[in-house]
């Protein structure tokens, strides 16, 4: 079924024309975001249990972006009246221009820009979906994760705990300007289960595996594929020893190579960092930062994951760039400000928290191209290093091109064969294009994963998704 | 809304409800290097809902929670407690009862000067003595006035007003045509301006040192200094395992009147709940489920003495009187941080990420700028991880007399942890 578009959107769209209108004779330029997203959230374990109508990205609110002599501004709000247009568009300059008497006050001179383009364009989006959140009775979800939990407690080992946790959020989006109406609804759906338990020092070890994608909740189904690796990894994170620290081959798991992904040239290339002079990789484009095998995808439209918009927070339709071809820096991607800024295009990438946050360049799909090497080739490659699989978190350095990725567990390879020892925690650190640039051998099968958030910086939460295939690589692991 | 709402409660069959609506105000002021990039105004309204149901005779107590927007209709609202109350019934938890004693604690309703403090913000970044070598690249400032209303249907009910900002700054430092950046990331009550002008010299000097840097070499298990925020994320490893959910979940071990660190060697952890902290982002007084938030200890010369948390978890292990936690103190410990600096060891005080696993009490960070201090010499170095686990770094952890504050934190000034692991940078 197609997930219906947002019947309030429908509703207030008289009002939002309304209050465009009344704007426009007022400023230069005059866009405006209205969200109404649901959704829910759950969560189960053998201690507790929560569910809730709301989850990180459940909203309803309305941004609205204005430009006036260069300056652009926004004004966001929740508690839209269709009846008082007019007081509400005094309000919002009357609060604007006591913030420009401040920047007055204070001597601030602006960073002047061009008027955003407004070629006409319509869009209409609604995304296929077997079941929609809001309408969903969630007593089947929690009869089976409860399920699951105890069926978790039976085969780990040593578990003190086996939960489920999940969320889908059903997301409604209109923007509007004079030439502008786009509308989207789409569904997204994510789930984990995971366990811990603790090792022979007392240390709780946590193992866990998640399912996410464009879609309805019927994506949880796949967690209970998920639970029957479960105990196995387990023993294995509980007999791990510590890493003896150095540089390895390595070959990456497809989700370590999207968490590498993400963290190499997915925010180094986030172009509102170029604006401001923050990454490396302005002075990249056109040249070598990865070997041959490394082709790297961005945006959107590339897979049907759980930030597979149709259009962005600024109005831009969704796109698919290739940041890295065949090692060759080609491009960033770039937010509708920063684009006019640099005078390039926009790719589709301006993403908002939610409607009271700012827009800023975002990663959306970000993901490396499959090669023709078999997982059974590259470990009969190595002589001395670990098949990392599992990801903790990452952190980014665009100006210096610095990587950390914490990994689960490393699996030794010695002589072209796994051993059956197994290390954790990993911390991997190096220099992206020395990574990228030892890429050896790449898997033939692709994998794309959502679950989690990306900050920028310590704020500004965001979903995003990453993935490959198996790669081969030489890094530095402690 | 929270009054259509408390009308609609009326009706309904739930045996209990909470009831929470926050108002922000915010300004938001974004530079890039002083010139203004965008100017925001936000105000926000949200309403979120909790609904109770006793299940199978009051053995369990089933709860759900939801929002409502404030543009909802009448019979949007219906639709959605309806909803929050059949999934109430979904969920079977050990039965607990919500706060029964009227706060009393007088209300804060005092306006907060949001112009003001954002002035202030300007000013004091603006007043940050640059130089062709070091300056500042970009900031965001977010200045908030939120006004939080809890109450709940054994009526407990409490409003206060407060401040929240946030300051996120880039500094560059640059030397013969390479240019490096400091990220630091802000958050207080108000603009503290002569503090924040010493964080940001402190974020120049951390950049001006990074030019100069060397890769960390292989010095194998060292002592590590922290005297930075990054300190704060060791310090929750101790705040967290006190929390009645991670006990609840058996995520925690610690019991009441036992020593947190077995066989100590170090400086003994105190840690004590503050209902209120100077400049904190978090100065209310009641937390959100409306049980006051009083001056108590949690650990005492490395004794746990009490847990805090949730009414829910509170309830599974016996407490009664306690609450969620905003702001906390560490007390400084034995030695003056000249002391605790003795020796060789390595001052870390710039990482890609700083992360202290509370459950597994794994230490992990990638280093961008340290101090190497080995036979009286001082070097600095960049790359390479330090790593390790607090199970056995906190038995011999030493900490400053001296303490400073982080926000919601006041924390020793300089901790030093013994024998982490550094793997080496590339060379």
């Amino acid at each position: 079924m197609k997930a219906p578009f947002s019947s309030y959107l429908d509703s207030i769209t008289p009002a939002l024309r309304e209050l465009a209108g009344k704007l426009d004779s007022q400023y230069d330029y005059v866009s405006i975001l209205s969200t109404d997203s649901a959704g829910f959230s759950l969560a189960v374990s053998q201690h507790s249990k929560s569910v809730s109508n709301s989850n990180m990205t459940t909203e309803r609110g309305t941004v609205v972006r204005v430009c006036r002599n260069g300056l652009y501004s926004e004004y966001a709000f929740n508690d839209l009246d269709p009846d008082r247009v007019e007081q509400l568009a005094d309000t919002l300059q009357a609060e604007l221009d006591r913030q420009l008497r401040l920047l007055e006050a204070t001597g601030s001179e602006v960073y002047e820009t061009g008027i955003l383009p407004d070629e006409p364009l319509e869009l209409f989006v609604e995304k296929e979906a077997e079941r929609l959140p809001e309408k969903m009775d969630l007593s089947e979800l929690v009869d089976s994760f409860s399920a699951l939990s105890d069926a978790g407690m039976k085969t780990i080992p040593g578990a003190l705990d086996c939960g489920l946790r999940a969320s889908s959020t059903h997301i409604s989006k209109l923007f509007l300007t004079k030439n502008r109406f786009l509308r989207q609804s789409y569904v997204y759906t994510e789930g984990v289960i995971f366990a811990y338990a603790p090792n022979p020092d007392g240390e709780l070890r946590t193992v866990y595996e998640g399912v996410s994608g464009c879609g309805g909740p019927e994506i949880l189904d796949g967690l209970k594929e998920k639970l029957e690796a479960a105990p196995q990894t387990m023993r294995e994170v509980l007999g791990a020893e510590k890493i003896v620290p150095g540089e390895y081959d390595i070959i990456v798991d497809p989700h370590a190579a999207g968490l590498i992904a993400h963290e190499a040239f997915g925010h180094g290339v986030e172009m509102d960092m170029f604006v401001k002079g923050r990454a490396l990789g302005a002075d990249y484009i056109g040249r070598r930062v990865g070997s041959d095998l490394v082709t790297m995808h961005e945006g959107a439209a590339c897979a049907e994951s759980v930030t597979a918009y149709a259009f962005d927070d600024e109005g831009i339709p969704a796109g698919d760039v290739i940041e890295i071809d065949h090692g060759i820096l080609r491009t960033g991607i770039c937010d509708a400000l920063s684009a006019l800024r640099l005078g390039t295009v926009p790719t589709g990438n301006g993403k908002r928290e939610n409607y009271a946050h700012k827009v800023y360049t975002r990663m959306t799909n970000t993901v490396f191209d499959a090669g023709n090497d078999s997982l059974e080739d590259m470990i009969a490659s190595i002589q001395n290093g670990y098949l990392l699989r599992g990801v903790q978190s990452g952190m980014e350095d665009p100006k210096h091109w610095g990587i950390q990725c914490i990994l689960d567990r490393g699996y030794e390879i010695k002589d072209g064969r796994l051993t059956g020892k197994v290390v954790s925690p990993i911390i991997m650190t190096g220099y992206v294009p020395d990574l990228l640039g030892s890429v050896s051998m790449a898997g033939r099968d692709c994998s794309i994963s959502g679950n989690g958030a990306c900050g920028k910086g310590h704020k500004e939460w965001v979903k995003v998704a990453d993935g490959g295939p198996y790669l081969k690589m030489k890094a530095r692991l402690g | 809304m929270i009054e259509r709402i408390k009308t609609k409660l009326e009706t309904l069959d739930c045996d209990a409800w909470e009831l929470t609506e926050a108002n922000r105000r915010g300004w938001e002021f974004y530079f890039i290097r002083h010139r203004l990039d965008q100017n925001r105004a936000v105000e926000v309204k949200s309403c979120s809902v909790k609904l109770f149901k006793e299940l199978e005779d009051g053995r369990y107590l089933g709860s759900a929670s939801g929002t409502i927007p404030p543009t909802a209709s009448d019979e949007e609202i219906d639709e959605r407690l309806a909803s929050i109350l059949y999934q109430a019934g979904l969920v079977k938890n050990p039965y607990y009862t919500l706060h029964d004693t009227p706060v009393d604690i007088p209300a804060k309703t005092d306006a907060v000067d949001v112009a003001g403090i954002a002035e202030n913000f300007i000013r004091a970044v603006r007043g940050v003595a640059e130089t062709e070598s070091e300056d500042i690249n970009s900031y965001e400032i977010f200045v908030n006035s939120i006004t939080r209303h809890t109450l709940n249907s054994n009526g407990v009910e409490y409003t206060c007003t407060y401040p929240s900002c946030t300051l996120d700054l880039v500094v560059n430092a640059r030397q013969e045509g390479h240019e490096i950046e400091v990220y630091r990331f802000f958050t207080s009550g108000t603009c503290d301006a002569d503090a924040l002008k010493e964080d940001i010299a402190a974020a120049m000097q951390c950049g001006r040192d990074r030019l100069k840097a060397v890769p960390t070499p292989a010095v194998g298990s060292v002592d590590v200094v922290f005297s930075t925020a990054d300190a704060v994320s060791i310090y929750d490893y101790f705040l967290e395992r006190m929390s009645a959910g991670m006990k609840v979940h058996k995520m925690s071990d610690w019991e009441i009147g036992n020593p947190v660190v077995e066989h100590a060697q170090g400086d003994r952890i105190s840690l004590e709940v503050l209902s209120s902290l100077e400049n904190s982002s978090m100065n209310y007084p009641v937390d959100a489920e409306g049980a006051p938030i009083r001056d108590r200890w949690l650990i005492r010369d490395g004794v746990a003495e009490s847990y805090y948390g949730s009414r829910q978890f509170s309830q599974y292990i016996g407490l009664e009187n306690t609450s969620l936690v905003n702001n906390v103190r560490f007390s400084g410990g034995s030695a003056s941080a000249e002391e605790v600096r003795s020796g060789d060891y390595l001052e870390i005080v710039e990482f890609s990420d700083f992360q202290v696993d509370s459950m597994s009490g794994d230490i992990a960070g990638e280093i961008r700028v340290a101090y190497w201090h080995h036979d009286g010499e001082i070097t600095v170095v960049s790359g390479g991880s330090v790593s390790g686990n607090m199970l056995d770094a906190a038995r011999s952890m030493r900490f400053s007399r001296e303490t400073r504050q982080y926000d919601t934190h006041v924390i020793p000034a300089v901790t030093r942890l013994q024998g982490l692991r550094i793997t080496a940078a590339a060379q």
